[in-house]
């Protein structure tokens, strides 16, 4: 057991035997030990099954939303966050649907993560990191209420490098007609599983478009048609909102590359209203937001 | 009928043979990284180094979205245009023998109380060319529900892999027919070709299936707080209902306008929260362990008491596709005490 998860015991002991909080969410192992997943600790004397390595690739955001009433029928929680699940807090925040005083989050510094947990053999290398982690600014997370680990000396690279940005040049200087055969195989593949919404903390509909069925807005049917409506909708109620967190893409049964269509309107907002959500709890996306002084008209 | 061999070469002809007359044939290949099943015209992209392919079978007689039929509303009245169901002769090679065993769970489920033809004429059809596992991974468990990879439930044809080729053993009578018009493929083993030893994947010790059952069978143990406990990190995805060789659960939903369109057949999961959401607006199955619960008891409960047959295969792909990584066997250990 390292330092960390020795604090992160500790301080998960101490929040629940004080009453400060009624469930610890964080990770715990597998009956095997090969595997991490989401545990919910409600009794100080189980804290022990918390811990925190590689492997821990979850965005536990997830279990702060309303769609999980039965948490928060416990209680107040405090939540195991590395700094990419920070951002997706945060920006619950920004939306209305937590409080920050709701919420004890716990901060993880970190120094990376598997892009799949079946990758990671012995050690974390950075070939298995997944691009947010090399170009992670976030390492010392950045809203908490309390914070485990050593200080990250980390710097990321000042142009965001990796596969993916890689990937998405290449798909813009790809005609039309072969983004729309690229993305076509893609979404092809989609099985309609909904996993990556389910997944994603922003996506905390309780009714999702797709379910709105008088009439059927969305088709659907898993056909290349109600495949590309489902993924092209998703994206666009995800733009200025996404923080690239990778859940999406990393529970993909079928390996579609939503990486590349987060960062790409990651960027995109960037250029157009130089914002990045998930790093300012006081700051709206501006998608929600109306100014008097917009340069578009339509608005007025 | 005794044993026959197909080598690698002959299994090259019998896909191209296959095809040439009108069937479909169906085996593990890559595709975006992984493993699935597809239709081939050749033996190129058949991989055989493979646990098992991501997705089941099942899809082969039931996939996912199909018309049943198509409507047309105009100035004489309404007319439904059924949809011929297409059933050519598919087969599936390179199933492990623990998916096997599901066809037959399926088909308990589709001929209940009513024969669902979109379902029953194209499993009727289909061949099950079984490969049995010499290797198996961490998910794999099979033998912890009476199944192992020398089962043939299910299969028509059992093939053991060799050096060269696969040593077949036909099962049933549809195996044995296949094996006759196909003939050709087949040959007596040659000399030195063994079967490589098949994988004896450990049996989860604290799981009892008949204390499950009876665990599962008391309404007490419905509200059991382990429920919510083991299972409330549960996404609510369907990745492990679309993977499984069993889940059967389908949708209707009409596309198109009110004047002309399709009636189509969707799977669905009951891990969906809208999954049994009433029109009053009133849900029973409100939280999402009550979902899983829903799922696992009809794995362990209700295929068992109702059709008398294996609601779970042992396969582990819910394991393997869960985001989550919650796993079944840790449920099934607990429900088992």
């Amino acid at each position: 057991m390292g330092k960390m998860e020795k604090e992160l015991r500790e301080k998960a002991k101490e929040l629940l035997e004080s009453g400060e909080v009624a469930v610890v969410i964080g990770y715990g192992f597998n009956r095997r030990k090969t595997r991490v997943t989401p545990v919910f600790i409600t009794d100080p004397a189980e804290t022990d099954k918390l811990v925190f390595n590689a492997l821990c690739v979850n965005n536990l955001s997830i279990y702060l939303t309303r769609k999980y009433k039965d948490v928060q029928r416990i209680g107040r929680p405090a939540i195991v966050a590395k700094g990419c699940d920070i951002k997706n807090i945060v920006v619950l925040i920004t939306e209305g649907q937590v409080k920050r005083e709701d919420v004890y989050i716990i901060g993880m510094t970190c120094e990376g993560v598997a892009y799949k947990q079946e990758l990671l053999k012995e050690k974390l290398v950075p070939e298995i990191m997944p691009v947010k982690c090399h170009n992670c600014d976030v390492r010392n997370p950045h809203v908490t209420d309390t914070v485990i680990g050593e200080k990250s000396d980390f710097t990321p690279p000042e142009e965001p490098t990796g596969m993916v940005f890689d990937k998405i040049k290449q798909i813009e200087s790809m005609t039309a007609t072969e983004r729309w055969d690229f993305w076509n195989e893609h979404f092809t593949r989609c099985i309609k599983c909904y996993a990556c919404r389910q997944l994603c903390s922003l996506c905390y509909c309780e009714q999702c478009i797709t379910e709105k069925n008088m009439p059927q807005w969305i088709e659907t049917s898993a056909h290349p048609r109600g495949n590309l409506a489902w993924n092209l909708i998703r994206a666009m109620h995800l733009a200025g909102r996404c923080t690239f967190c990778g859940e999406c893409e990393r529970g993909c049964p079928v390996n579609i590359p939503l990486n590349l269509v987060n960062q790409k309107l990651v960027l995109t907002v960037k250029n157009a209203f130089d914002f990045e959500s998930g790093y300012d709890e006081n700051v709206h996306p501006p998608m929600i937001v109306f100014k008097e002084d917009d340069k578009e008209s339509f608005i007025k | 009928m005794t044993d026959r061999y197909i080598s690698k070469e002959s299994l090259g002809t019998l896909i191209t043979t296959v095809n040439k007359s009108g069937g479909r044939f169906v085996a593990p290949v890559l595709d975006a990284r992984q493993v699935v099943y597809k239709e081939v015209a050749s033996i190129e992209p058949v991989v055989d180094d493979y646990i098992l392919p991501r997705n089941s079978y099942k899809e082969v007689a039931f996939p996912q979205t199909e018309v049943i039929y198509k409507y047309e509303l105009n100035r004489a009245g309404v007319t439904i245009d059924p949809v011929e169901i297409e059933a050519r002769e598919t087969i599936v090679f390179g199933a492990r023998p623990c998916e096997a065993a599901s066809l037959a769970s399926l088909n308990s489920v589709f001929t209940w109380d009513f024969i669902d033809e979109t379902y029953t004429k194209r499993e009727e059809r289909v061949v099950v060319l079984s490969v049995g596992c010499i290797n198996a991974d961490d998910e794999c468990f099979c033998t912890t529900v009476n199944l192992s990879p020398k089962s043939t439930t299910g299969s028509d044809v059992a093939l053991y892999e060799t050096d060269n080729g696969y040593i077949a053993t036909p099962i049933t009578d549809k195996g044995k027919a296949f094996v006759k018009t196909y003939s050709a493929s087949f040959a007596d083993t040659p000399k030195g070709e063994k079967r490589k030893e098949l994988i004896d994947p450990e049996k989860i010790e604290g799981v009892d299936l008949t204390k499950l059952g009876e665990t599962l069978a008391k309404t007490e143990n419905y509200d059991n707080p382990k429920w919510a406990e083991l299972t409330r990190k549960c996404c609510g995805c369907g990745a492990c209902t679309y993977s499984c060789p069993t889940c059967h659960c389908f949708d209707i939903t009409d596309e198109g306008t009110a004047f002309e369109g399709e009636r189509r057949k969707n799977w669905d999961a009951c891990q969906f929260d809208h999954f049994t959401l009433h029109a009053s607006g009133h849900n029973p199955r409100d939280t999402q362990y009550k979902r899983y619960r829903n799922r696992f008891m009809c794995k362990f409960h209700i295929y068992p008491t109702k059709f008398n047959s294996t609601g779970c295969v042992g396969c582990g792909r819910c394991i393997r596709v869960c985001p989550v990584r919650l796993d079944i066997t840790e449920l099934m250990e607990a429900m088992s005490k």
